[in-house]
């Protein structure tokens, strides 16, 4: 607050102030679901620049003003795939904590517009899972001006890895002459795990030792001191087994506490105790065909549900799928199928994703001083029979009801 | 020197580029150069005074019934009421003149020459030790009425090394290197070797421009131009905000997509030299082209000859002229713009004071395809045409 | 509808009712009448059809009006009706209910004699074609909308397209018009020309597809256009001769029967006596054998020969795309023979040493400006731009095509005849070129290409001068209507 006052001030010492324009909308709706608990009926949610004024019961829209069926919470979507392929990642080295996606962002790829319409207003964007620890995510919106610095919501949000067998895809033993750079390990799920061991004991012994860190064991040291979240893909049971042993095993030796989610975490419903004793957070990937996912992992409709009977932190993503019903406003519907409430299929598409990668101060739930994301449905959210019609980010309608 | 400082450091809180004239703003008179003071007074026997039914400065400006008068291959002055001292000749010219044209991108002369891709970043790699003076390649550009170019490394690698601006006739190298080439499209990302990625890429441009020597440290003090290669629209965003960061002056090689850009481009001060027009071009390049021209980016266009008849130039210029482009700016982007980009603003790309007497003679107005080359005058002497 | 009367219709009208490929069913001549709105219909819908529609008028006024090349008229107006110039004059009534457009400059809409816009790729390389495979077939009137969009502002109004360029013949050329939702009217002539392309292969290669061959393979080509077009005469050679042994034979059988009919009892009598005479002699009595039993016998119906003998006898032309000076002249060669055939070169970027011959037989070539650099994959000589201007000069007709390869450029082409003025075209040859010369070439100078009475109204208007850069176009009127109108 006290930095944008002093930078009106600046701004108009300088004589370069963009006339002020107050945007001032008002949205009403016949269930208004704010992600903390409450439902309010017959009410109306106000808009005045960017940011929730005002969220009012009993108000009565006129026959111009937006009225829909009901208005959440933008949901947020921490698996997308909004950049493109194989150039999001840096392949020369399988560790490479220092590497940022967000120069890889192209913002005028159709996908924003459909994820914006889709009701998904900020998305996470990560490094393709080709290395073992690829880089550093950004949380943007899905709308807005082109530009990097206006449209993120937060820039090095967490550090992102895999594990399991993606990260060895690609990769040859090199036995005779090496022909390119992927003659070299890891080749194996063992492999990966070695990498991931390697590259954390290197920093953590450096910096005891007392030597100066490169740029990528600055990146590891920040995960271990807690600075920011480590997020994790593992599919597989045994994969999520290991990267919470890996937590574990990092805290044992006295480096430090590395905050964990485990992103795509299909058969975590297996052994959800092991979850809660580290603390981890988990992101479900949509529910599979046949039940079989990515690296033999097996996912149920009850997965989100055995999830949150246990306590653990879930949020639902697309994992970069396009197709409508990999999308989160249907995945959310699946969840409620697999019997889940609609509170907590809510919760696990707005507040818990904000709350994981530390975002919740500005979005994630409909609450007085939040940034106005708006995802405007035609019924009761997450019911087959009801879809996003309308979206606004930062006080913008963007898709308007009324056109549809 | 305190005031300007005190403006820079402004502009820096501001976060703000200062653009250039905006639509509806005059076109600038041309500036004085500073080979001004050194121009010898006229001796009648090396001087020799041009007379063209219409004279086009370079600047979007021209002149009828004007005089070009010229001295050991630099212009003394031009104008219409230009006074020709008693004995110099008069050389009447059925036609129209214009500064010789400039190719802001092209391959002339290079052969294979033009790509090296040992190295991810190459800044000390100068253009100017690759090319054959007296390639064929040159003579065909310089019958198109083009008498300098922008020699360039190919956009093989993330930096490829410096460009070159060069006469198309006797080789001369006017300026080298003229500007630090930077590619930020999918060309410089390999698949087998470093860099794989934007991110990467970006992250090993960030490590040298952050600590620089050599020509980047050159680029990072302003004393070097860059050109900056981009294909789409991403590349685009990125290059403007790389630009921004590392406070480089220079221009974007990579018009295609920018028409959703042009308020960025307009604000961050850089020019644009345009991808070589094809025959069936998108007209999504066009739209660009009138949409920065509107906003006052300066302008270049690119050739890569011999890829391209060296006639493209002015048929892409010919494109943006049907597309809306007001053909005063077309013939800009052409000859001062285009000196401006390349940082040959005091040597070419003008017909003025103490600037060299690079001109062609055209039978007609030279944005015009049916008008023909009839003479090109490098240095002041008839290299082409004017065959009698 | 195919207007016989227009072509050199040398082997009479029995050759059209022998040209089984052709769209018209009885090729009778048709006179300049106000047109049908669509292709021929049966009487009873024609007269519902005749009362439903009244006419549509367009009066176009001009502040110059470019009547054909070298010939202008200031201040002038044009009124189209149904798609018919039917009215030129200074002062003109608009009629009721017509639209009315003005402008600086007029003229008629631009002809691409050599485009591939709105042809799907596999048709215009395909292999299999032969001669009678037409064009129109793998022309959709609704592909590539935004470039025929594109090109029509540009100021091209009709367009013919060639198909199977990698074939020995290549098949029957389209002319087509650009403008949008023409429907049926989109389609002028679907068998303008027979195709032909020496010098390219379908076998693959690294472009994919298409690639240039080596010298015996083209001598080849050329060699077998020379049989078919001999193939296509004998067939209509043969024809020819059994139209007349047929006619000879209908007499002798008319004239057998007026004579039975004259005296059938005589002839009886005398029958009978024969048969007695016969009898007599113990021998068996021979009938008389008449000329019915020697009728003469029709040759086998072959719809590619067809196509050819209509080539051979100068009907329609046929178009080769040849580039080098070899190809060129072995073609000159080939056709010594065959004297009625018109040839026409797309192409020729080696014709200039030839031009002396080309203007003797007066082949017309198409030129492709097409300013490529020096890095194609063909091996003949880049396109040198001054070559349309000397070919001219040299009296050869010159015609200016966008290269029937890429959709895109089409809309290109007034600045390549721009470029090619710019390299020694005088601009008046240029302006023909895009316009009357391209429709005479094409057997439709008698509905397009000027802007006369009687012709088609496919008129563009401009700010300016049709080749200038700066040029604009402003409005299009295509079969009838306006299609074009200026974006503000």
């Amino acid at each position: 607050m006290m930095l944008q006052l002093a930078g009106a001030l600046c701004a108009i010492a300088l004589g370069t102030t963009e006339p002020a324009t107050v945007e001032s909308t008002v949205i009403f709706a016949d269930a208004i679901y704010t992600s903390t608990g409450s439902v309010i009926e017959n009410g109306a949610v106000t808009v005045v620049d960017g940011k929730i004024t005002a969220i009012t019961p009993g108000k009565t829209p006129g026959d111009d003003d937006v009225h829909v069926g009901a208005i959440t919470a933008g949901m947020i979507d921490l698996s997308a795939r909004l950049v493109r392929g194989p150039d999001t990642v840096e392949q020369t080295q399988e560790i490479t904590p220092e590497m940022r996606v967000e120069h890889a962002i192209d913002w005028f790829d159709a996908e924003w517009g459909r994820q914006a319409e889709s009701g998904v207003t900020t998305v996470l964007l990560s490094p393709q899972d080709q290395n073992v620890v690829s880089g550093l995510s950004v949380a943007v919106k899905t709308a807005g001006v082109p530009e990097l610095v206006k449209r993120a919501v937060k820039r090095d949000a967490c550090l992102r890895g895999a594990m399991g067998r993606q990260p060895s895809n690609g990769n040859h033993p090199a036995f005779r002459r090496p022909t390119d750079f992927f003659s070299r390990r890891p080749t194996t799920r063992m492999g990966v795990e070695w990498e991931w061991r390697k590259a954390f004991y290197d920093a953590a012994q450096a910096r005891a030792a007392g030597e100066e860190a490169t740029a990528g064991a600055r990146g590891i040291l920040d995960v271990l001191d807690g600075k920011r979240p480590l997020m994790i893909q593992a599919w597989a049971t045994q994969d999520i087994r290991t990267a919470v042993f890996f937590k574990e095993e990092m805290a044992m030796e006295g480096f430090g506490e590395l905050t964990l989610i485990l992103d795509a975490a299909a058969e975590a419903w297996r052994e959800p105790e092991l979850l809660v004793r580290s603390k981890a957070a988990i992101i479900l990937p949509p529910l599979p065909d046949f039940g079989r996912a990515d690296d033999g992992a097996f996912m149920a409709l009850s997965t989100a549900k055995k999830l949150v009977e246990a306590g653990v932190p879930v949020a639902l993503s697309s994992h970069g799928a396009k197709a409508d019903r990999d999308r989160l406003a249907m995945q959310g519907a699946l969840a409620r199928r697999g019997g889940l409430s609609l509170e907590e299929a809510l919760a696990a598409v707005t507040i818990t994703p904000a709350q994981m990668i530390g975002i919740a101060d500005r979005v994630g739930s409909l609450e007085v001083g939040k940034d106005a994301d708006l995802a405007l449905w035609n019924g009761e959210p997450f019911q087959a029979t009801s879809r996003v019609v309308g979206t606004v980010i930062d006080g913008v309608l963007l898709v308007d009801p009324r056109n549809q | 020197m305190i005031l300007s400082t005190i403006v820079t450091a402004s502009l820096a809180l501001t976060g703000a580029f200062e653009g250039p004239a905006t639509e509806g703003a005059p076109l600038p008179a041309p500036t004085p150069t500073a080979e001004e003071s050194v121009l010898q007074p006229i001796s009648v026997e090396r001087a020799v005074a041009f007379k063209a039914k219409r004279v086009f400065f370079g600047d979007g400006n021209h002149v009828d019934d004007g005089i070009v008068l010229v001295q050991d291959g630099v212009i003394h002055s031009v104008g219409a009421d230009v006074a020709v001292p008693e004995g110099v000749a008069i050389v009447e010219l059925d036609g129209m003149l214009s500064p010789g044209l400039i190719a802001s991108h092209s391959y002339e002369g290079l052969g294979a020459e033009h790509a090296d891709s040992t190295r991810p970043t190459m800044p000390e790699a100068d253009i100017a030790m690759a090319f054959q003076p007296h390639h064929v390649d040159f003579a065909k550009t310089l019958a198109a009425g083009v008498t300098s170019v922008v020699l360039a490394p190919s956009s093989a690698t993330l930096i490829p090394g410096t460009t070159a601006v060069v006469k198309t006739s006797g080789g001369k190298v006017v300026r080298r290197p003229a500007q630090l080439q930077v590619v930020l499209s999918n060309d410089a990302l390999n698949w087998n070797s470093f860099p794989t990625s934007h991110a990467g890429a970006m992250a090993e441009l960030d490590r040298l421009f952050s600590e620089p020597t050599g020509q980047i440290a050159r680029a990072t003090s302003g004393n070097l131009p860059v050109l900056l290669s981009a294909d789409d629209r991403s590349d685009i965003s990125r290059a403007v905000s790389f630009a921004g960061r590392y406070r480089l002056r220079g221009a974007i090689y990579g018009s295609m997509w920018a028409e959703d850009l042009i308020d960025q481009i307009a604000k961050s001060g850089l020019g644009v030299v345009c991808n070589p027009f094809d025959v069936g071009e998108d007209s999504r390049g066009m739209r660009a082209v009138v949409g920065l021209a509107k906003r006052g980016v300066r302008l270049g266009f690119g050739l890569d000859a011999p890829n391209r008849d060296p006639e493209n130039l002015r048929f892409g210029a010919a494109l943006c002229i049907r597309g809306g482009l007001d053909s005063k700016l077309a013939l800009k982007a052409m000859c001062s713009d285009a000196a401006s980009i390349a940082g040959v603003e005091r040597r070419i790309g003008r017909l003025e004071r103490g600037l060299d007497a690079d001109m062609v003679l055209w039978s007609g107005d030279p944005t015009e395809l049916t008008s023909s080359v009839v003479a090109v005058y490098v240095d002041g002497t008839l290299v082409h045409g004017g065959g009698e | 509808m195919r207007i016989v009367a227009s072509r050199l219709a040398t082997a009479g009208l029995a050759m059209a009712a022998l040209a089984v490929g052709s769209t018209s069913a009885s090729a009778a001549a048709t006179e300049m009448s106000p047109p049908a709105t669509a292709a021929p219909q049966d009487d009873a819908s024609a007269d519902e059809v005749a009362e439903e529609s009244a006419p549509v008028h367009v009066l176009v006024k001009a502040s110059r009006l470019i009547v054909r090349p070298g010939e202008e008229l200031e201040n002038t107006s044009v009124l189209i009706t149904d798609g018919r110039i039917i009215s030129i004059g200074a002062e003109l009534e608009a009629p009721e209910g017509a639209t009315v457009v003005e402008g600086a400059v007029v003229c008629a809409g631009f002809i691409d004699p050599w485009s591939a816009l709105g042809m799907e790729e596999a048709s215009r390389v395909d292999r299999g074609a032969g001669p009678a495979t037409k064009a129109s077939d793998g022309w959709s009137p609704y592909a590539d909308e935004h470039l025929r969009e594109e090109a029509l502002r540009a100021g091209v109004t009709t367009i013919h397209l060639q198909g199977g360029s990698t074939a020995a013949l290549g098949g029957l050329g389209a002319l087509v018009r650009i403008g949008p939702s023409l429907g049926d009217e989109a389609l002028v002539l679907s068998d303008v020309c027979l195709s032909a392309t020496v010098g390219l292969s379908a076998d693959g290669g690294f472009w994919g597809g298409v690639r240039a061959v080596d010298p015996f393979d083209r001598m080849q080509q050329i060699d077998r256009i020379a049989q078919n077009l001999g193939s296509g005469q004998s067939y209509s050679e043969s024809w020819a001769k059994y139209e007349s042994e047929i006619v000879e034979w209908e007499k002798a059988i008319a004239e057998k029967e007026e004579e039975l009919e004259k005296d059938f009892k005589k002839a009886k009598k005398d029958r009978e006596k024969d048969i007695e005479k016969a009898e007599e002699k113990g021998k068996e009595y021979k009938e008389k054998r008449y000329k019915e039993d020697r009728k003469p016998r029709r040759p086998k119906v072959d719809r590619d020969k067809a196509v050819l003998a209509r080539v051979a006898n100068g009907e329609i032309p046929l178009v080769v795309e040849a580039h080098r000076a070899s190809e060129i002249r072995g073609l000159l060669d080939a056709i010594e023979a065959f004297k009625r055939v018109r040839l026409v070169i797309a192409g020729g970027t080696e014709a200039k040493s030839q031009a002396e011959r080309l203007a003797e037989r007066g082949v017309t070539v198409i030129v492709w400006p097409a300013l490529l650099g020096s890095s194609r994959y063909d091996e003949y000589e880049t396109h040198d731009l001054s070559l349309a201007g000397e070919l001219a000069e040299a009296g050869v007709k010159v015609l200016i095509g966008s290269g029937g390869r890429e959709a895109a450029a089409t809309r290109d082409l007034p600045l390549l005849a721009a470029s090619l003025v710019g390299h020694g075209l005088d601009r008046d040859v240029a302006f023909g070129a895009l316009t009357i010369d391209a429709a005479r070439a094409l057997d439709v100078a008698d509905r397009l290409g000027s802007v006369e009475l009687g012709k088609d109204g496919e008129l563009i208007v401009l700010t300016g001068d049709p080749l200038a850069s700066a040029t604009r176009v402003q409005y299009v009127i295509s079969a009838g209507r306006v299609v074009v109108t200026p974006e503000d």
